[in-house]
C-alpha cells in the first residue's frame, strides 16, 4: 500500500501549499532515518519501513493542513516525535506521509498562578526542565529516556513515569491539549473542555482515549502540562539482598508502607545483577553473595524526605538489607534515571562480546505474580539462548507504577544481535515475544505498561486482552479515521476496515 | 565481577541460573551451544565501491555501536539540532548512514551534504551513555567527530563536493591562508601585520602560532597574547613561514589539502630550530594535537602549549598580577573544543577569576555541552545562517543572566558570537584581550567592524552600550510573548534554548 513514486510528487504538489520547501523532505536518506526507532529492528528489512516523505511542521494549522491533504489523497500519515518508542509506533508501516513534530518545541504560556505551562508537543522534558528551573518549578514526567522522549510521544504512547508514584504518570500529568483529527479537524480535549482543569465529570472522558492510541487516532500539538514544586530534597536509597526472595519481600513491604514522598522503588533480579557485574560502571563491584537489590526514591521538601527515609531504612533492615552508601545510591540513581544505563554491549554464551541492541518488555503485573512471572519469562529467553547467540538474558527489574504497591512495571532486557538478524532469527523473536505477552496474560497482566503493545508478535494477544474492548476500539478507529490513515497496520486495527483486506 | 559458577552448576539448566559468559569453570555445554548456533553469522556482500567498503570497513563498528543503541540521548545537547530539530543531521543518523551504506541502501551520494551540518563539537560524544558506561570497560567511546569528518573525506575522495566547501579550500590552497576577509586577499605578505610595533623576532625554540582568523581578522587576539607574553618575559618569535595549520581542510575532507599544510608547516619549524609552539587558538590546538600526530606520528616531536593554559600556570605562579579593575558584568563562553573536547574548562575561569572589578557569573561546562557559537567544523563557510542562528542562541543564553559581556576564548567563535551580541547589546570579547586589560596593556589591533564599533562607543561613553539594568530578566517575571515564533531558528522561548541549567 505504499504510495507509488507518481503520487509522492502530486502529495509534494500539494503539501507546497501549506508549507515550504525546506519543511519536504524526499531525499533517502532523510526517509531511512526515520524508519526505526530504538526497539529491535529487522536491520536486514529496512527498505520496508520507510515513509515516502517527511514533513517538518511548525504549527497545529500546518499539522491539520497535513493531515487533511492526506486524508484526501488517501495517503498514509505517522506521527514521529523524539523516534525512542519501544514499540514500533512510529515506524511507518506503509509508507506515507511522516509528520516530525519535533520543531514544535516552543514554551507557549508559562502560568505561575495557576502552576502549568503550555508547551508544543515537540518539546523534552529535561529542556523543559532546564526552563522551569529559574522559577522553582518542575515537570515530572521522568522515564528512563527523559533526555531523549517529547511531550507529544509521550502522550501517543501514554507514558510511565520513574516517579510516578509520587507525582503520576503522563496521563496525570499532561492535562489537555489540541489535536489533530485523521480528518484534518482539530479539537480540544481534556477534562471537560478545560484547559487547566485537573478533574472534570462533564461528558465522555475523552482524554485518556486519546492518549496511548500510538498515533493511530491523530496527532497532539498543543499541550498543557501540570507544574510542581522543584523537589528540595531527593533521596534514592540503594540496598543488597543475599537473594531474590528477601528482595522481593522488602520491595512491597516499602511500597505498601504509604510514606507519602515515596516516589518509587526498583527491585534488580539475579540475572539483572550477574548481568550489571559484567561490565556496568554506573554499578559499583559488589561481593559474590550479593544477588538482588532495591532502590527506592523519595522526593520532597527536606523534612518530609528525611522522617519518609528514616521509616523506609527501618522497614529494609527489618528485611535483610544491607545498605550501600550514599555514594553509590545517589550515583546510580542518577545514572539509571537520567540516562538510562545499559550497556549496550551483549555476550554469546561463551564470552566474546558484541553489539547488540536493547529490547525491554514491559508489561504491567501485580505484585503477588511477581515471581512466577519472573521466572517464566527468563525459561523463555533462555529457550532462544540455547537456540543461538543473537539473544542475551540482561536480566530484570520491577518497578512499582502507583503509590499503593498494587502493580509493577516488569522488564526483562534482552539483548539482540541485530547484525545477525535473519528472517529465522526474527521469526523465533516474533515467537518468544507472544510467549512472553501468553504469561503476562496467564497472570492477569496487561500486556505493555509504558511502551504499548503493538508490536510483531505481542499484538497477537492484545484482542484477547481487551476482548470486547478491542471490538469497541475497531468501532472507534473506523469512526474517526473512515480511510485508515493515521498509521495504518497498527494494533490490528486494519480489522476495522474489512472491505480492505 | 564473579563468575557464579555454584549457581550454574546446582541448576539442571546451566541457562536459567545467571552467570556471566566468558567465566573459566562455567559448565561446558554453553561453549558448545555456542558452536552449535542455529543462526548462521550474516553474509555482507561486500561493496563494489573500493572507497566506499573501505571506509564502511574503518567505521561499522563505531557505528553499529550507536545504531544498536539509537536512544539519541545526544538529540538534545546537539547544537545544530537544537536549532533546526531535522533528525537527518542529528549523530544518531550520522552513524545510521554508515550501516546504511553498508547495507547498500545509501551511497555516499545521498548522504555527503547532510554531513555539512555538524560543528564537530563533540557535545554527543559526552552525552552518549556508550561513552559514559562502557567507555573504560571496552576502550570504547562514541566518535561521532571523526565519523562526520570521515564521511566528509569519502565524499572528496569521490568527487562529492560541497561547493562552498569547494572554493574556500581551492582558495585558501593558492594564498595559503583562509580567505577570511572574503575579497579583501590574504597571504604570506600580510599575515605577520597583526604584529606590528611589536618587535617580535621570526624563528627560534619557541613560536607563537597564530591561526587564520586571528591573524587577518581579530587581530587584537594574537596582540593581547604577544603583550602578555612579552610582559612575562617568555622569550617567543613568530613562524618562519606560516601556512594556515590545515585543520579546517581536514574538517571538510580535504585530507590531502591539509597535509600538505601540516607538511610544509613542520618543515618551517625544523628549518627554525623550533621546538615548542604556543597555540592560542583552540582549532589549532585540535590541529596540533591530533591531526599532526596521525600525519606524522612520533616524528612529530614538538611540544604544543596552549596558551590560556601557559596563561593560569604564569598567574598562578606569580609571573603575571593583573591589577588594573575591568568593570564589566561578564559570563564565559567554554569553546567546545576546549571544554566538550579537550577537557579544558578550569583554566580560562582561573584567569578569569584574577581578574580584578569584573563581576563573573559562571555557567558551570555541563550545561554549556549544549551550548556553541556555530563556527565549528566547516560550517559558517556552508550555511552560515544556521551559525548565526546557533550564534544568537548562545547570546539568548547570556541574555537570561545579569551580564554585559560574553567572553570567549576562541577567536574563530568570536565573529558569529559578535555579531549576535550586537543585536542584544552585549559585547563579545576574547580572553586574552581581557587579561591584556587587567595587565595594563593598550591592546590595540581589529576585533572586526562590529567589535570594534562597539568598543568605540563604549571608549567614548557614546550611548551604545549601556550597561543593562540588574535583573532585567530574572526569574518571577512573566516570560515574555511565549509562542511568538514558530519557525525553527528564532531563539524566542523556545525551551530548548533556556538557559540555567537543570540536570
Ligand atoms: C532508553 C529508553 C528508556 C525508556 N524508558 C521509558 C520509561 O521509563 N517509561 C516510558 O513510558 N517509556 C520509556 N521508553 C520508551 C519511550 O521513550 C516512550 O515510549 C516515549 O513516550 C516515546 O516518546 P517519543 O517522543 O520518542 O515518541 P515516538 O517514538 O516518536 O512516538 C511514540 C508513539 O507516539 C506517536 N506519536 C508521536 N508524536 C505524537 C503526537 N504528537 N501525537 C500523537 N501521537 C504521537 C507515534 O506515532 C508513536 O506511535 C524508553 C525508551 C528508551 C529508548
Ligand atoms: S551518539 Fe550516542 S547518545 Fe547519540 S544516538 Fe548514538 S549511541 Fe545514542
Amino acid at each position: 500500500m505504499t504510495i507509488m513514486l507518481e503520487d509522492v510528487d502530486e502529495v509534494v504538489r500539494a503539501l507546497r501549499t501549506v508549507l515550504a520547501d525546506e519543511q519536504i523532505l524526499t531525499g533517502r536518506a532523510d526517509r531511512f532515518n526515520r524508519a526505526r526507532v530504538p526497539a529491535p529492528f529487522p536491520v536486514h528489512r529496512w527498505a520496508e519501513r520507510v515513509p515516502d516523505l517527511v514533513v517538518l511542521p511548525t504549527s497545529t494549522e500546518q499539522v491539520a493542513a497535513i493531515v487533511k491533504i492526506a486524508h484526501d489523497l488517501r495517503v498514509p500519515v505517522v506521527p514521529r516525535d523524539g523516534g525512542t518508542g519501544l514499540t514500533d509506533g512510529a515506524v511507518p508501516l506503509r509508507g506515507g506521509i511522516l509528520i516530525d513534530v519535533k520543531r514544535m518545541n516552543q514554551v507557549h504560556e508559562l502560568d505561575l498562578v495557576n502552576r502549568t505551562v503550555t508547551v508544543g508537543t515537540g518539546i523534552n522534558m529535561l529542556k523543559l526542565n532546564e526552563y522551569l528551573a529559574p522559577y522553582g518549578l518542575f515537570y515530572p514526567d521522568d522515564p528512563a529516556s527523559y533526555p531523549c522522549s517529547l511531550v507529544g510521544g509521550r502522550i501517543g504512547t501514554s507514558g510511565w513515569s520513574l516517579i510516578g508514584a509520587r507525582y503520576g504518570h503522563t496521563r496525570d500529568l499532561v492535562m489537555s491539549f489540541d489535536h489533530v483529527l485523521p480528518t484534518g479537524e482539530v479539537i480540544h480535549v481534556g477534562d471537560g473542555i478545560g484547559h487547566k482543569v485537573s478533574k472534570s465529570s462533564s461528558g465522555y472522558q475523552l482524554k485518556h482515549l486519546f492518549m496511548g492510541h500510538q498515533g493511530t487516532l491523530g496527532i497532539a500539538t498543543r499541550a498543557t502540562l501540570k507544574l510542581f514544586p522543584k523537589p528540595e530534597a531527593e533521596l534514592s536509597p540503594f540496598w543488597a539482598f543475599y537473594n531474590y526472595d528477601d528482595a522481593y519481600a522488602c520491595t512491597g513491604a516499602l511500597a505498601r508502607a504509604g510514606v507519602a514522598t515515596f516516589a518509587g522503588a526498583v527491585l534488580f533480579d539475579e540475572h539483572k545483577v550477574a548481568y550489571l557485574r559484567r561490565d556496568d560502571e554506573a554499578y559499583i563491584p559488589q561481593p559474590n553473595d550479593v544477588r538482588a537489590l532495591v532502590c527506592a526514591v523519595m522526593y520532597g521538601w527536606d523534612d518530609e524526605v528525611r522522617a519518609g527515609g528514616r521509616r523506609l531504612f527501618r522497614i529494609a533492615k527489618e528485611h535483610g538489607a544491607r545498605y550501600l552508601g550514599d555514594e553509590i545510591s545517589e550515583g546510580d540513581w542518577a545514572a539509571r534515571h537520567d540516562r538510562y544505563a545499559t550497556p549496550l554491549h551483549g555476550r554469546t554464551k561463551d564470552g566474546q562480546v558484541v553489539p547488540m541492541s536493547w529490547h525491554c518488555e514491559d508489561a504491567a503485573i501485580n505484585y503477588s505474580q511477581l515471581p512466577s512471572v519472573t521466572r517464566a519469562w527468563h525459561e523463555i529467553v533462555a529457550d532462544l539462548r540455547r537456540r543461538t547467540d543473537v539473544f542475551d538474558d540482561w536480566g530484570m527489574f520491577a518497578y512499582t507504577q502507583g503509590s499503593t504497591g498494587v502493580d509493577y512495571l516488569t522488564e526483562i532486557d534482552v539483548g539482540i544481535w541485530e547484525q545477525q538478524l535473519d528472517d529465522r532469527a526474527w521469526a523465533m523473536w516474533v515467537d518468544a515475544k507472544r510467549r512472553i505477552a501468553r504469561v503476562t496474560l496467564d497472570h492477569g497482566g496487561s500486556i505493555s505498561a509504558c511502551h504499548g503493545s503493538c508490536r510483531e508478535g505481542e499484538v497477537d494477544l492484545v484482542p484477547e486482552e481487551l476482548g470486547r474492548g478491542f471490538d469497541l476500539m475497531l468501532d472507534i478507529k473506523r469512526t474517526l479515521d473512515p480511510h485508515n490513515i493515521m498509521n495504518p497496520g497498527k494494533y490490528l486495527l486494519d480489522r476495522a476496515y474489512p472491505e480492505e483486506g | 565481577m564473579t563468575d557464579l559458577d555454584h549457581d550454574a552448576q546446582a541448576s539442571a539448566d546451566p541457562l536459567l541460573a545467571p552467570f556471566t559468559p566468558g567465566m573459566h569453570g562455567n559448565p561446558p555445554e554453553l561453549a558448545e551451544l555456542t558452536r552449535n548456533d542455529e543462526i548462521v553469522p550474516q553474509v555482507v556482500i561486500p561493496l563494489a565501491d573500493v572507497k566506499t567498503r573501505e571506509f564502511v570497513e574503518e567505521w561499522h563498528n563505531a557505528s553499529y555501536n550507536c545504531y544498536s543503541s539509537g536512544h539519541k540521548f545526544c538529540r538534545e545537547v546537539c547544537p545544530v539540532v537544537t536549532e533546526t530539530r531535522n533528525e537527518s543531521w542529528s549523530p544518531t543518523a550520522f552513524h545510521a548512514n554508515v550501516v546504511a551504506m553498508e547495507r547498500g541502501e545509501l551511497t555516499i551520494e545521498d548522504v555527503a551534504a547532510d554531513y555539512v551540518n555538524c560543528t564537530g563539537c563533540g557535545a554527543c560524544e559526552l552525552r552518549c551513555p556508550n561513552t559514559l558506561y562502557t567507555g573504560d570497560f571496552y576502550r570504547f567511546r562514541t566518535r561521532t567527530v571523526d565519523v562526520v569528518k570521515a564521511a566528509r573525506a569519502l565524499a572528496v575522495e569521490s568527487g562529492v563536493h560541497q561547493e562552498g566547501y569547494r572554493s574556500w579550500n581551492a582558495r585558501t590552497a593558492e594564498r595559503s591562508h583562509e580567505p577570511v576577509l572574503g575579497e579583501v586577499p590574504v597571504g604570506q605578505d600580510t599575515v605577520r601585520d597583526w604584529a606590528d610595533g611589536l618587535g617580535i623576532p621570526v624563528g627560534g625554540e619557541t613560536i607563537l602560532f597564530v591561526d587564520c582568523e586571528a591573524a587577518f581578522y581579530r587581530t587584537s587576539v594574537p596582540r593581547a597574547v604577544a603583550q602578555v607574553l612579552q610582559k612575562a618575559g617568555y622569550e617567543f618569535g613568530l613562524m618562519g613561514e606560516q601556512w594556515c595549520c590545515g585543520g579546517p581542510a581536514a574538517e571538510m575532507g580535504y585530507v590531502d589539502q591539509a597535509r600538505t599544510f601540516a607538511e610544509h608547516n613542520l618543515a618551517s619549524w625544523r628549518a627554525t630550530g623550533t621546538r615548542r609552539l604556543l597555540v592560542l587558538d583552540p582549532h589549532d590546538y585540535i590541529s596540533f594535537t591530533e591531526d599532526y600526530p596521525k600525519f606524522f606520528g612520533a616524528d612529530f616531536d614538538l611540544e604544543v602549549v596552549l596558551v590560556v593554559e601557559l596563561f593560569a600556570e604564569m598567574i598562578r605562579d606569580g609571573r603575571l598580577v593583573p591589577d588594573v579593575a575591568v568593570d564589566r558584568a561578564i559570563t564565559y563562553h567554554d569553546p567546545c573544543r576546549l571544554n566538550k573536547r579537550k577537557g579544558i574548562w578550569k583554566e580560562p575561569r582561573e584567569v578569569l577569576r584574577s581578574i580584578p572589578g569584573l563581576r563573573f557569573e559562571d555557567v558551570d561546562r555541563v550545561t554549556q555541552w549544549s551550548y556553541c557559537s556555530g563556527a565549528g567544523g566547516g560550517l559558517a563557510v556552508e550555511k552560515p545562517e544556521l551559525t548565526a542562528a546557533i550564534s544568537a542562541r548562545r547570546l539568548d543564553h547570556a541574555g537570561r543572566l545579569d551580564v554585559d559581556t560574553l567572553v570567549s576564548a576562541c577567536p574563530w567563535s568570536e565573529r558569529p558570537l559578535t555579531e549576535a551580541g550586537d543585536d542584544v547589546d552585549i559585547d563579545v570579547l576574547d580572553i586574552h584581550e581581557l587579561l591584556a586589560t587587567s595587565l595594563g596593556i593598550e591592546v590595540g589591533g581589529s576585533r572586526g567592524e562590529t567589535g570594534d564599533r562597539r568598543l568605540a562607543q563604549a571608549r567614548t561613553g557614546a550611548m551604545g552600550r549601556v550597561r543593562r539594568t540588574k535583573g532585567a530578566r530574572g526569574p518571577g517575571d512573566a516570560p515574555s510573548g511565549a509562542g511568538s515564533g514558530d519557525a525553527p531558528g528564532g531563539a524566542g522561548s523556545d525551551a530548548a534554548g533556556s538557559g540555567a541549567g537543570d540536570r
